[in-house]
Formats: structure tokens, sequence, C-alpha cells
């Protein structure tokens, strides 16, 4: 791991940043993680992570356009970095690795 | 779209501008508000405003929240930080200056908290009944002055709280104003049996069934409305229900009373310990009214407190002038009985009547206890400036590089005060400790349950914090006005001393410390040496080992009363027995009394005391007869017609040489005789009082309650465990209920001697606290005279001469503190002491010896640092130079 330090909800937000190229906006993640995962997340909880992120600079944000239902308040756009990237791609080789090591009895075994 | 948009909670949206990082916020509220609109959308009006509070709630997490160094206001965020690590620093680094800050400060604070516990709860006596303000009571004259005294005119106790029966319903009729109106009687034992145990209980009062009303004590079970109306009721105090029935609910169940009556329980009270009376048991009046109906229309039958309530928005005022026309519409027998009201609010702290129903309160205590606290704070907080003073030579550097650097005298200033409400801020952290600690330590000294709770509400917190503040910034602004002041030339050249004005300063406030601390010291001697004095003085009649055997009037006792004092007698630890009324110390009744006046020869009524006694009650109590003789069998007429007097009541009736008024024609009660003797004044009330006028009358058929034994005896409890042997074998039915007559009066001292405690405590912490900052003090001015002791040392000079020369500076300062504190300290404890009638002369010796103490205890503290300099060896000051 070392240099890429990624927590579980970190990895996701970071993974559906991914997803959703050039519309991912904190309503928008929020949304899709809601939907993908079946899972809850609140504003604040994703915020942080999203701040946490791009303090790591795996991520970086421009504003975006202003819209009238958000009382005009402009959209900010995450995007990923080339660490982001990296970040990523890091994280899925290490699972894989793991996954492959697991000898064939174990998971056998599960089924039963 | 649009019917919806305008309306999200525009609170929580400030709340959340309030909280957000302003680089965040924009963007945030833009998410917050998309989410809205799609939540009304998907799931409704409702629900989408819970779940927008809840989102702007879960957003309240680090990392969102505006970080405390700010955005904007970043350099002063700076800059307190670095007061606060320079403050630490300077704290850390200077360990005794600290902690004598520190500890004289905590326990200034915390004797000043405590002591406002104190005083708070002094003050709030009666407050909690929410009629407070409305409500009031009749206080009686009976006396010489003829029609209208004014009684704010009149000495403490010529008039009494104590009173007739019918002057309540009277003043129920006759004034619109009145609302309701409640009486009870004076408090008398009774024997109270239930399921086979027996006791006597004190306290038990006779109340009206309005006693609810008036009074707001807490009904824990029964029908205030209904508990005290029937004959034959009684309700109980908490803690007496506690001691018959356990957890058994008493309400309905039935206890005897004095061996033969059934009372049945109606009702549990409880009543705060912050009340003016106290009781055990409220039997119903109309119990009272059955047995003895004459007394309910009896003015001159003073058995009863009458407490009223006015009508909301009557004035008092008015009731006031009508009390003529009130008196000539219902009573006009006694031209010198005359009424007045007093305020509930006065009962307990202000009231100067006599015969109160329950133990008072003094308002002079409460300034003088208010003084010494504001005493200590400000000996801590001189301590604390002195110990500035003292070390601005060493500050002085840090200052001038500070002020070179470039910082402005306000920073300064700021920096030095920041320090001193840090050191405060600590100071009270371990002051809060001290309170709790010192908390049950108070209640167990004053003998009364101080709530603490009121000291945690947001209002009080909220003082603390600025008192805190405020006690930094007195302690602290001698540094922080004075040593900003420094030029950074004269201080970095070298040539810089402590300024003369910082010399003045720190001298006049030693000179303020010692003048607080003789003080102190001096009242707490005065105080002292009077209690002792009061314990001491001759009473006028015998009270070592006089022991009261109590029977509360028992009809029982009554009857074999003569064969129980036989056996008594026949004791051999007893020297001799009587049977009275009651004892000294106790309660009396007044009784209007006639005697001839020795100028027209009619027969002039006053209203001594009476006491009811035997003809062998002035022999056991070894009084004195001045003139004339004491009751006799000889005389067989004297149970009828013989009176004796005190010689105050001699004097009364207009008789200054106690010989000529024997023979004299009495009436009293309905008897007539002669008066046959003057007994010499003794004090059977308090000391606190002068001898009031007494009478004695020969009366042992009715209205005794009391054997009197005079004790001789070596192993005393086995003599009592003899004599209640006898009284088993005789009365077998009522327990062997005793007191002694010293413990009598003792009671009555009691508060004055918690009193004394409390200040002698406080001020011994006071002139603790004095001392630590003098220590300081010491420290310092040797520490600055090293060098020159140690050249002096190399030149000869003894150690003795040493000690000397360090202790001068403060001898002459001591001195001048003698002659400020001394006139002041003399008038203030001569004031206390005019509340005694009997009381020790204010002579020079006590003055002269806490002065001796302070200096003595003054100079033990300083010799710790002047001695150990003085011994020191020259070569280690020295060796540097």
């Amino acid at each position: 791991m070392g240099k890429y330090q990624l927590g579980e909800f970190e990895e996701i937000v970071l993974l559906t940043v991914g997803v959703l190229f050039g519309d991912a906006y904190g309503v928008s993640i929020k949304l899709a993680i809601e939907e993908k995962l079946n899972r809850k997340v609140s504003v604040g909880a994703l915020q942080s992570a999203l701040k946490r992120l791009e303090e790591k600079s795996y991520l970086t944000s421009k504003e975006g356009e202003s819209t009238s239902e958000r009382g005009g308040r402009p959209k900010l756009y995450f995007t990923l970095t080339a660490a982001g990237r990296d970040a990523i791609e890091h994280a899925r080789e290490v699972r894989n690795e793991l996954y492959n090591e697991i000898p064939k009895i174990a998971l056998d075994l599960k089924m039963v | 779209m649009n019917t919806s948009h305008s309306n999200p909670p525009k609170l929580l949206l400030r709340f959340f501008k309030w909280f957000c990082d302003p680089r965040l916020h924009k963007y945030l509220e833009g998410d917050l508000l998309e989410l809205y609109e799609y939540n009304i959308e998907k799931q409704g009006l409702k629900k989408a405003k819970w779940k927008f509070s809840w989102e702007v709630f879960k957003l309240f997490r680090p990392g969102i929240i505006k970080s405390f160094e700010g955005t904007q206001r970043l350099n002063n965020y700076g800059m307190i930080k670095n007061y606060y690590k320079v403050s630490m620093r300077s704290i850390l680094r200077n360990k005794t200056f600290s902690f004598l800050n520190i500890s004289g400060l905590s326990v200034g604070i915390a004797s000043c908290i405590l002591i406002l516990i104190y005083v708070n709860n002094e003050l709030s006596y009666d407050t909690y009944n929410s009629n407070y303000e409305n409500t009031y009571r009749v206080i009686h004259y009976y006396g010489e002055q003829g029609a209208e005294p004014n009684f704010s005119s009149l000495p403490t106790n010529e008039y009494q709280v104590w009173g007739n029966a019918p002057a309540a319903p009277s003043m129920q009729s006759f004034f619109p104003e009145v609302h309701q109106v409640f009486r009870f009687t004076s408090d008398s034992p009774w024997l109270i049996s239930y399921n086979g145990i027996t006791f006597s209980e004190t306290g038990i009062l006779f109340a009206d069934s309005t006693a609810f009303d008036v009074f707001d004590w807490k009904m824990l079970a029964g029908d205030p409305k209904t508990a005290l109306v029937r004959p034959n009721t009684v309700v109980l105090t908490k803690e007496l229900a506690k001691k018959y029935f356990g957890d058994e609910n008493p309400v309905g169940k039935t206890i005897i009373m004095d061996t033969e009556d059934p009372f049945e329980v109606t009702g549990v009270v409880e009543v705060p310990s912050n009340s003016h009376f106290f009781f055990n048991g409220l039997i119903s009046m109309s119990t009272f009214k059955n047995r003895r109906p004459g007394i309910f229309d009896s003015w001159g039958y003073v058995d009863f407190y009458t407490y009223f309530t006015l009508k909301p928005g009557a004035s008092i005022d008015i009731l006031k002038q009508k009390v003529p026309e009130f008196l000539e519409a219902n009573y006009t027998d006694d031209q010198n009985y005359y009424i007045d009201f007093e305020p509930l609010s006065d009962a307990y702290l202000h009231s100067e009547a006599g015969r109160q129903p329950g133990a008072i309160g003094s308002i002079g205590n409460i300034y003088i206890f208010t003084s010494v606290a504001i005493f200590i704070l400000l000996i801590a907080c001189i301590n604390f400036m002195n110990l500035s003073t003292a070390r601005s030579v060493e500050r002085a550097k840090e200052v001038a590089i500070r002020k070179t650097i470039g910082s402005q005298r306000s920073a300064l200033i700021y920096q030095f005060l920041v320090e001193a409400i840090i050191i405060t801020l600590i100071a009270s952290l371990f002051a809060a400790v001290l309170v709790f600690a010192g908390h049950s330590l108070l209640e167990t000294i004053s003998g009364k349950t101080l709530p603490i709770n009121w000291l945690f509400s947001i209002q009080n917190v909220l003082l603390g914090l600025a008192a805190v503040l405020f006690i930094g910034v007195v302690a602290g602004s001698y540094p922080a006005f004075v040593l900003s002041t420094f030029r950074p030339i004269t201080v970095l050249k070298g040539s810089f001393k402590a300024s003369s004005s910082g010399i003045w300063l720190r001298k006049s406030l030693v000179v303020l410390q010692f003048s607080l601390s003789i003080i102190l010291l001096a009242g707490a001697a005065v105080v002292s040496s009077q209690l002792d004095f009061l314990q001491k003085y001759n009473m006028g009649f015998d009270s070592d080992q006089m022991l009261v055997v109590d029977f509360g009037y028992d009809g029982l006792v009554q009857q074999k009363r003569e064969y129980i004092k036989q056996r008594f007698n026949n004791h051999k630890d007893v020297e001799m027995a009587s049977v009275s009324r009651a004892a000294p110390g106790d309660f009396f009744p007044n009784a209007g009394t006639g005697i001839t006046d020795p100028i027209s020869g009619e027969i002039v009524y006053k209203g001594p005391a009476i006491y009811e006694v035997d003809e062998d009650f002035i022999p056991t109590y070894k009084m004195n007869i001045v003139a004339g003789r004491n009751f006799s069998d000889d005389f067989p007429l004297d149970s009828a017609n013989a009176l004796i007097l005190n010689e105050s009541a001699a004097k009364l009736y207009g008789y200054s040489n106690p010989e000529d008024i024997i023979g004299k024609s009495f009436e009293q009660w309905g008897r007539e005789g002669k008066v046959v003797g003057v007994v010499k004044d003794f004090n059977y009330v308090s000391l606190h009082e002068e001898v009031e006028p007494l009478s004695l009358r020969f009366g042992t058929r009715y209205n005794v309650s009391v054997f009197s034994l005079k004790i001789n005896s070596q192993d005393f409890s086995k003599t009592l465990a003899e004599l209640e042997s006898i009284w088993q074998e005789i009365i077998p039915h009522r327990p062997f209920d005793t007191r002694f007559v010293d413990q009598n009066f003792n009671a009555q001292y009691e508060s004055d001697e918690r009193f004394g405690m409390i200040f002698s405590i406080f001020s011994g912490l006071a002139i603790f606290v004095a001392c630590l900052g003098l220590f300081g003090l010491t420290i310092y001015s040797t520490a600055q005279r090293n060098k020159e002791i140690g050249v002096r040392k190399v030149l000869g000079a003894t150690t003795t001469r040493i000690v000397a020369l360090l202790s001068k500076d403060f001898l002459t300062l001591f001195i001048i503190s003698l002659i400020i504190s001394i006139p002041l300290s003399w008038y203030v404890m001569n004031s206390w002491l005019d509340g005694f009638a009997y009381r020790i002369s204010l002579g020079f010796e006590i003055f002269a010896t806490s002065a001796l103490i302070t200096l003595l205890v003054a100079f033990i503290t300083m010799s710790f640092k002047t001695v150990s300099a003085a011994l020191s060896n020259p070569i280690d000051s020295l060796r540097d130079e």
C-alpha cells in the first residue's frame, strides 16, 4: 500500500467520480453511490471524503455553472487526477493479487 | 417548481453559513438546495425538510466547520495563541511564583464561593413560599407606652411574635384586605406511640387548617385542604413518619398521643430547611379548641403565632393605619396592648421581636461574612499584584526586547492581561475542587443544609466567568499597565531598577494586607473570647450537673409526683429534687400580674414571665434570696397566696430596694395574696438579653412538667441508669426523657458558636493567603539582595544582623498597618458586641495579642527565606561577579 492511502469509502467516491466523468459534483456523486451501492450517503460524509481526496491530490475541483434549482449557487465539479487514477489502479491490483492467492479450497468450503 | 422553491428553512441555512468553511459554503449550499428540491419531488415537503435539517446537522463535522484560525482574522487569532504560549511558558518557568499565585488565588476564590453559598442560604429563608411577598405576621406589644407605640424605636425583645388566639379571627373579619389567616402554638413535647414503640417528640404544634394555604410546605401524602380540619388529626413531617411507619403510608393510620388519645395521621409534610421555624408534627387546632375553648376568646392568654396573607393589591400600610380602630372594635380591656405587622421577608434576618417561633439569623453576621469574603479575595489579588511588581525587573527585559522588535504597548497590555486571566482560570479550577471538598465541612460546621445546585445555573456560571475575567484584570492590571510603559533603552542599558512608584505601590499593598489580616484575627479573637465569657458567666444559679426529667404535663406522673420526688431524693447521688413547670433555659409564659404601686398605693398591672415551682426549686438551683423568704411548708397558705419575684420584677413595679416590696399585695391569674420574697436576678433566658422580670409562684397542682435533680456523682451514666430504673418502676408507660440545664443554655449559644467557628476558619485562611504573598515577596527581596548579603557576610556581619536587616522593611510596614487596623477593628467588634446584654469589654490585650500573632506568623513565614539567605555561603552569591 505504502504511498497510496485510500479508505473504503474514499475508494468508492474516487471510482464514482471516474464513472461520472465530467458530471461529478456533490449531488450527482451522492445519488450515484446511493443508487449503485444501495447505501445512504450524507452530504457531510461525502464532502469530507472529497475534501480529503483533494488534499491527497487524487482529485481536482473546478467551479461550474450556476443553475436556478440550486438557488443560483454554482456546482463544484470534480475530476480524477493522474495520481487519483494510479491510486485506483493500485487498489485494484492489490485486491486482485490477494484474491488470486486465496487457495481454491477456501472458496469451495465456503460454498458448502 | 416555483411553489416549493422559496421555502428551505432559513434559520438552518444561516446556521450552516455560520459554521461552514467559507471556501466551501456556496457549493455545499447549492448541493443542499438541489437535494432539497429533489427530495420534495420524490418524498414530499415534510420529509424533505426533515432530511434537510438532518443533512445540515451531519455537516457539522471537522473538515467542514470553519477553522478556529479563521480566514480573515488570521493575525489576531495567531497573536492570542502566542500570548497563550508565552504565558504558559512564563507560568511554567517561574514555578515558585506561579505556585504562590495560584494557591493563594484558589484558596481566596474557594473561600469566597463557600461564604457566598452560606450567605445565599441565609438570604433565601422563607423565599420558597409563593406568597412570600404578601405574607405578614402579627407582632404584639404588652407594655406601658399606651396606645400606638413606635415599634421601630422599641428596644429589642420589648414586643413579641408570640400572642393571643382571638387576634387572628378578629382580623379576618375586620380587615377586608386579609386573605388567609394561620395560627400555631408554641412547640411542646408529646408522647407518640405506634405499634408498641413510644418516643417523646418535641416540636409538635397545634395548627390551623389554613397552614398549607399560607405556607408552601410540600404535602407528600394526604390532602392539604382537609388534613388539619377535624379534631384529633395530625400531620407528621417526613422524618417522623419514617421513624414510626418506615416505608408504610401513614395516612389513615392511628397513633396514640400522650398514652391515651388516638389520633389519625392525615398527612405527611416536607418542610424546607430554609424555613424560619420548624416542627415535627402539626395537630389540628380544633383538637385544642375542644380541650380548652375558653382560650380562644382570651386576649390575655398568650400562646399563638399569627401569620396572614393579603389579598392581591392590598396595602399593609392601610392595615397598619387601621390598627387603633381594630383594637377599639375588638379589644379594649387592656390599654397597654397593641399590635403591628411584620413582613415574612423580615422574619428571619431582620426581626427584633422577642419570643420567636424558631432560631433567627443575623443580618450583621451576613455583613461580616460578606466582608470577610471580599477581604480574602482582596488579599489574594494583592498577592498577585505584589508578586508581579516584584518580578517586574525580570519581566522588564522581556518587555524591552518585545518593544525593540516592534511590539506595541497595547499588545503588551494584552499579553500581561491574558497571562493573569490564565492564572486566574487555573486557580478557579483548583478553587472548584476546594469548594466541593469544603462544602460538606461547611455544612457540618454551620449545621445547615446548604444547597449547591444553584451555583450551576447558566446565569451563575456566566457570572463566574465574568468574575474570573474581572479578577484576572484586577490582579493583572499593575503588570499590564505599568510594565508596558518601560522604556527599552533604560532597561537594556542595564541601569534599570524597579520604579519607585512600583515599590511604593507594593508597600502600600503589603500594609493593606497586614491591616486586613489583623482586623480579621482581632475579630476572631473577640468573637471567641466573648463566647468563652458567655459559657463561663455566672448565671446566678447552679446549672452544673443539673438534670431535668421532662414528663410533658402527664397527668399520671402528676398523680405520683410526691412519691417520685421522694424516691429520687432517696438516691444517694441526688442532692435535691424539685418539680416545676419548666427549667431555666426553657420557654416561659408571661402573666398579667398586679402589684401595689409604691407611690399611688393602687394595683398596677405588668406582664412578667411566670415560673410555677415548688418549695424546693430555689434551694435546688442554689438561687439566692435577697429579701423575704422562700416558699415553705411551715406556711400552709403559701400555695394559695404567696408570690416571689426576681430583682428585675421588683424594679419593674417601682421597688428599687427589694426589701420594700415584701408584704405588698398582688393579683395574678385570679389569685391574690402577698409578695413573700425576692430572689437575686438570674439569667433564665439567654445572655443576649438582660434578665427579664420574673415571678415565681407556688403552683404544683397543675401545669408542672419537669423534675429538676441536682446530681452529685462521680459516675454519671451509672447514676442516670439507676434513676431510669426507678422511673420505669413507677412510670412504666413513659420513657425517661432527660436533658441537662447547661445543655439548654448552650443550645442558645450554638448559633453564636457556629458563627465564631466559621469566622475563625475564614480568618485563618485569609491570614494563610496573606502569608503566601509575604513569603513570595521575601523570596524576591532576598534574591535581589543576594550580593549585598554576600558582601556583608564577607565583611563580618552576623546572621542575626542580616536577618534583622532583611526584616526591617516589613516591620515598618507592619507598624503602619497596626495604626490603621486597630481602631477599625475596635469599632466593628464593638458594634458586634452590642448585640449581647452581657459582654466583654474590649481591652487592649485582645488587639495586642492578635497583632503579636500576625507579626509572629509573618515573621516565621519570612524567616524561612531570610535565615537561609543569612546562613548561605557568600561564595555562592559572589562567585559570578
